[in-house]
């Protein structure tokens, strides 16, 4: 079974998201990065931004969408949000002071821009990363063929597509 | 006292709780479940919270109604003639008698929105010392924002890892090594 076996093209929706996407993804990305100084910030710039992604699989199909959208974006995203927090954590660890203490970092304005990507980089991205991952592996769903060889389940990105394809 | 547009919102999220309960088709509840969030985001926005109403509007009337739209497209709708479930009647009593407990009791005695005596006030050191130095100390001028990425900054790291831990947990659970 395909994941995209009730995808039914409609014009209507494929129209609607068209014109619609540009907007919420400018409307996510300036909730993320005006979240310093208006409400929003990292966790809802990043659920919005990652709604984009699965508007665009309700108006095209999950599975180019899937494809588009490789597992390792998917996945650099939610590991390297986790690393840049850390990261930006420990710089100033490593310059002397405390875990995120922002006024040692060597930038202009450092606890603002310190704040600002530990929102942007860390927490954005970790949000827009979950929630597109989310969807696409509950969009895979479960077969009874994976339920009962689960090795099936464990080979590579590139193998896992073309079995998906070919289980119809 | 409690405004028109309060008691407008307030009568729509519990007509919209309620229902998201006593639906019996699944895909109703979960249509329901999304005006639900939709009201308790305005909810909050009334209450003077739009970060927490961003955050609902986005997560609980967005992504959680597409994730649960979508398990129900790759499970079963059980299929059913009855508009609402019947009542169980023990249960009923049981969670009357909670709410009348709470309606009685505990909300008279919770302090009103805004009041000097509501606990956000109880300690006013720390709450002013947030409002008058986030500015100078910070140079963001969203308090929330502040607390949130500096004042209590590790916190956040962990709430940040969290969200990471439950993708993790999902693929495990799923048995599955990719997301797409």
């Amino acid at each position: 079974m395909s994941s995209d076996d009730s995808y039914v093209e409609s014009q209507v929706i494929m129209t609607t998201v068209k014109v619609v996407t540009p907007f919420v993804l400018t409307y996510g990305l300036f909730i993320t990065f005006h979240g310093a100084d208006a409400p929003g910030g990292g966790f809802q710039g990043g659920a919005v931004i990652g709604t984009v992604v699965l508007m665009i699989a309700f108006a095209f199909g999950i599975e180019p969408t899937r494809e588009w959208l490789s597992n390792a974006a998917v996945v650099g995203l939610i590991a390297g949000g986790v690393v840049a927090f850390g990261a930006i954590g420990l710089a100033s660890m490593a310059l002397g002071g405390a875990f995120l203490q922002y006024d040692l970092l060597p930038i202009h304005h450092p606890v603002r821009y310190g704040i600002e990507g530990v929102e942007i980089l860390g927490i954005a991205a970790i949000v827009s990363g979950t929630v597109i991952g989310l969807f696409f592996v509950t969009a895979a769903g479960f077969t009874a063929e994976t339920l009962a060889r689960p090795e099936r389940s464990r080979v590579g990105t590139d193998q896992q597509r073309g079995e998906t394809g070919g289980e119809e | 006292m409690i405004t028109p547009i309060e008691a407008t919102l307030l009568a729509f999220v519990l007509a919209t709780a309620l229902a998201t309960a006593l639906f019996c088709d699944v895909l109703s509840s979960i249509i329901v479940f999304a005006a639900y969030s939709l009201g308790m985001a305005l909810v909050y926005t009334y209450l003077l919270a739009p970060d927490v109403a961003l955050t609902e509007a986005a997560i609980g009337a967005g992504v959680t109604t597409i994730l649960l739209l979508l398990t129900i497209a790759k499970t079963v709708r059980p299929p059913t003639d009855a508009l609402f479930e019947s009542v169980h009647v023990p249960g009923a009593v049981v969670m009357g008698a909670f709410a009348l407990v709470l309606g009685a009791a505990v909300l008279p005695a919770m302090p009103a929105i805004g009041a000097e005596s509501a606990p956000v006030w109880a300690n006013p050191e720390v709450t002013q010392y947030y409002l008058e130095n986030t500015y100078a100390e910070t140079g963001v001028q969203n308090s929330v924002a502040a607390v949130l990425a500096a004042y209590r900054g590790f916190d956040t790291f962990g709430e940040a890892v969290v969200v990471f831990g439950a993708a993790v947990a999902v693929l495990l659970v799923l048995d599955r090594e990719v997301f797409a």
